[in-house]
């Protein structure tokens, strides 16, 4: 298929998807088309890959949580050090983020793309980057591990990834101090909800009136759920099934469960509220509370304030943690 | 011991005058800091230049008509061309009396332009420096500090919450009104941008000379240092200042969930704005009610007219008239009998709702008088001078560039000019 025939098949397809679960399984299949036609290209001009590898989705896509629209996040690990392959997989890479833009995932501003040489390595050279990272704690270097950390295979060998979160986890647990170093990357998001139980939407620019459901909804939960997840050396990438398998280890229990629900619900409300309006990548991040019921009003407050309930926990777990 | 005693008060007062001009620089500084980079240059050349045409028009009629003889309720006739006599047995310099009042209307003056920010003509700058400057800040005065009607009404304004701040902000308004707002401050979907200033260290450095200036404005309206008066009213000044600014930052957390710093700024501002009037008439604690009320009032004032769709670059129309109204309302709850040397106490001193009705019919007529005027005025300047605002183009590329042919920050811009020719 041809990029615009599937931008074509995206565009007719993608307002039917019923639940969010349903849109980003839609989203791997479209991504995974991409990649085939890409890979028809590449292999046309140069011929077929030297050697195994992985193509894997970051951010939203790598945690299986995509709204409408989305940028593109992606990188590749291969097998074999050598110049052939480097040349090979930058040269598949670049036409993957071409082939993802054409689909209708705009670039990714951050440069977080598989055409990017920094996210398109050998084996080796994944190790010797994420030992870097590790031993920098810059606030650069925390950031990528934290955008690698949601990394999730698409194409080709499951284990390279796996792989290579055991290097993250092994350095957890030789130096513990990280995870505090990667709460302090994250502990600053919106708050939404004021002093009198109030929404605190946006006050000025187009979005004013609505909630930066970005900043002050999803990400306390992903940057708290993460978090534990790198404590824990939980493999999973999305924040449902990280909660579900941290709510295996008796210390937290049922303490999660609550979470997962109101979760699933922001993760409901944006889709519900975003299949009613055609949007930019921009009006994504904002949901409009006047949009909403009075029920639904109150839910979503409490959804926020959980969220901010959530990352104090984490918080606690952490410094806890540090002191013992 | 009388001479040492004039000799004083008119130190007193010309101290008060620098003091008060100093604050021109205050308000270049915020309203430079709180507009963009490319009308820095613009805004601070003008307030200088506005400055030295006021005063040149105060001395010919504007002091005349606030202060001369053969006056009516409406104006005062004589004392054009002051030529800097001393008048009868005032116990001061009335050259220094003459500075003093200079400064005020060149205050009042300065306050209207924030309406004009980053869209008006340089044209339109001048020609309404003159005829605000006749036709409007003197008649208020006049009629309040002159001995006009509202003077002999009792109506209460001990340093210019009404006469200056009002009814600048009044002109500000209908400036606002006919220049329409600024490219990009509003969308089509109804919601406001904001169009944020470029330098918030200006801003607050405007505000801590405004502050210290304030220390003239309202110390000096004592105009004679003998009984140390003044010293009580520089007190009740600062704690209301204080106030402002607290109060502001504690609305502005609740509200929108983060202390913003252009509404704790504005806070401050307001509550020295609203103790102007009522410095001299009021109990200290009065003062701390008085600040902290405005630096709430500023803020739901700022929101008030963005739903209006008013652009308002510098908040005059919250700083200035919101809380020039509340100030001059003010003195008609908290003015004492002891202190009340005009008018009566009030209401919460048992002087019933006299003094408030008082203030509140003052505060309506100078508003509506300030605004009418400088309305028609410069509605006719529209006509006659084929629009105030500048094009469309001169106000994107800022007025420094198409009103004065030269940056405020030359190397900002000059770079970018470059590599626009090269890229050309």
């Amino acid at each position: 298929m041809s990029y615009m025939k599937i931008k074509q098949w995206r565009d007719s397809e993608i307002e039917k998807q019923e639940s969010s679960y349903d849109l980003n399984a839609f989203h791997d299949l479209i991504m995974k088309q991409v990649f085939e036609a890409v890979l028809k290209k590449v292999k046309e001009e140069a011929g077929s890959p030297p050697c195994q590898y992985a193509w894997f989705v970051m951010g939203s896509a790598g945690r299986f949580e995509q709204a409408i629209i989305s940028d593109q996040d992606h990188g590749i690990v291969y097998e074999e050090e050598s110049e052939e392959s480097g040349r090979y997989f930058k040269n598949l890479g670049k036409e993957l983020a071409f082939g993802l833009n054409e689909a209708g995932y705009p670039y990714c501003d951050g440069n977080v793309m598989s055409s990017n040489p920094v996210w398109c390595r050998s084996k080796v050279s994944w190790n010797d980057q994420l030992a870097k990272w590790l031993n920098e704690e810059s606030f650069d270097s925390i950031r990528y591990l934290l955008i690698f950390y949601d990394a999730r295979v698409l194409e080709g060998e499951q284990e390279y990834i796996l792989h290579l979160k055991k290097h993250i986890h092994d350095a957890i647990k030789e130096k513990p101090d990280l995870l505090e170093r990667f709460l302090e990357n994250t502990i600053h998001t919106k708050k939404a909800v004021g002093f009198f139980q109030q929404f605190l939407p946006e006050t000025h620019g187009s979005h004013a009136g609505s909630i930066d459901i970005k900043q002050s909804g999803f990400l306390p939960y992903v940057n708290a759920v993460r978090l534990l997840a790198l404590k824990e050396s939980v493999k999973a990438a999305s924040t449902l099934s990280r909660i579900e398998a941290l709510s295996q280890l008796p210390k937290y229990g049922r303490e999660l469960q609550d979470y997962k629900s109101g979760f699933e619900k922001l993760l409901h409300y944006r889709h519900m509220y975003h299949k009613k309006m055609t949007e930019s990548y921009d009006d994504i991040h904002y949901l409009d509370v006047k949009e909403l019921n009075k029920n639904e009003r109150k839910e979503l407050k409490q959804i926020l304030k959980d969220g901010q309930k959530l990352q104090d926990y984490t918080q606690s777990v952490i410094k806890g943690m540090m002191r013992r | 011991m009388e001479e040492i005693i004039f000799s004083l008060n008119s130190v007193w007062l010309v101290l008060g005058a620098l003091l008060v001009i100093l604050m021109q620089g205050g308000f270049i500084l915020l309203e430079a800091g709180s507009t963009r980079m490319k009308n820095a240059g613009h805004i601070s050349g003008k307030t200088v230049f506005t400055f030295g045409l006021a005063s040149i028009v105060f001395w010919a009629v504007g002091y005349g008509f606030i202060f001369g003889g053969n006056s009516n309720f409406f104006i005062g006739l004589s004392d054009f061309f002051y030529s800097g006599e001393q008048t009868g047995d005032m116990p001061y310099s009335t050259a220094a009396f003459f500075l003093f009042q200079l400064a005020f209307a060149g205050i009042s003056l300065t306050i209207a332009f924030g309406g004009f920010a980053e869209r008006a003509k340089l044209s339109a700058y001048l020609v309404f420096a003159i005829l605000f400057s006749v036709l409007v800040y003197p008649v208020v005065a006049h009629w309040i500090w002159g001995g006009g009607w509202l003077a002999e009404h009792g109506k209460q304004d001990f340093a210019g919450s009404t006469v200056v701040h009002l009814t600048g902000a009044m002109a500000a308004f209908a400036a606002t009104i006919l220049l329409k707002p600024r490219i990009g401050k509003f969308n089509k979907n109804g919601t406001v941008n904001n169009i944020f200033g470029h330098n918030q260290v200006y801003t607050a450095l405007g505000v801590i000379v405004l502050w210290v200036g304030w220390f003239g404005f309202n110390g000096g309206s004592t105009f004679v240092v003998d009984d140390g008066f003044f010293g009580f009213v520089a007190l009740n000044t600062n704690i209301a200042a204080g106030a402002g600014a607290v109060a502001a930052l504690i609305i502005s957390w609740i509200v929108l969930g983060k202390s913003d710093i252009p509404t704790i700024l504005n806070g401050a501002l307001a509550g020295l704005v609203a103790i102007t009037a009522s410095c001299a008439f009021v109990e200290t604690w009065a003062s701390v009610v008085i600040g902290f009320v405005a630096g709430i009032l500023v803020f739901y004032s700022v929101k008030f007219f963005d739903k209006l769709k008013v652009d308002d670059p510098i908040y005059a129309l919250s700083v200035h008239g919101a809380a020039g109204v509340w100030g001059t309302l003010s003195t008609g709850l908290f003015a004492t009998p002891e202190l009340a040397s005009v008018g009566q106490p009030g209401l919460f001193y048992g002087g019933g709702f006299s003094q408030l009705g008082v203030q509140a019919m003052g505060v309506s007529v100078s508003a509506i008088y300030a605004f009418a005027v400088s309305f028609a005025i410069l509605y006719i300047m529209k006509k006659v001078m084929k629009g105030l605002r500048v094009s469309e183009e001169e106000e994107i590329i800022g007025l420094d560039v198409s009103e004065h042919g030269n940056y405020g920050y030359p190397e900002a811009f000059i770079a970018n000019e470059e590599k626009n020719r090269i890229a050309n």
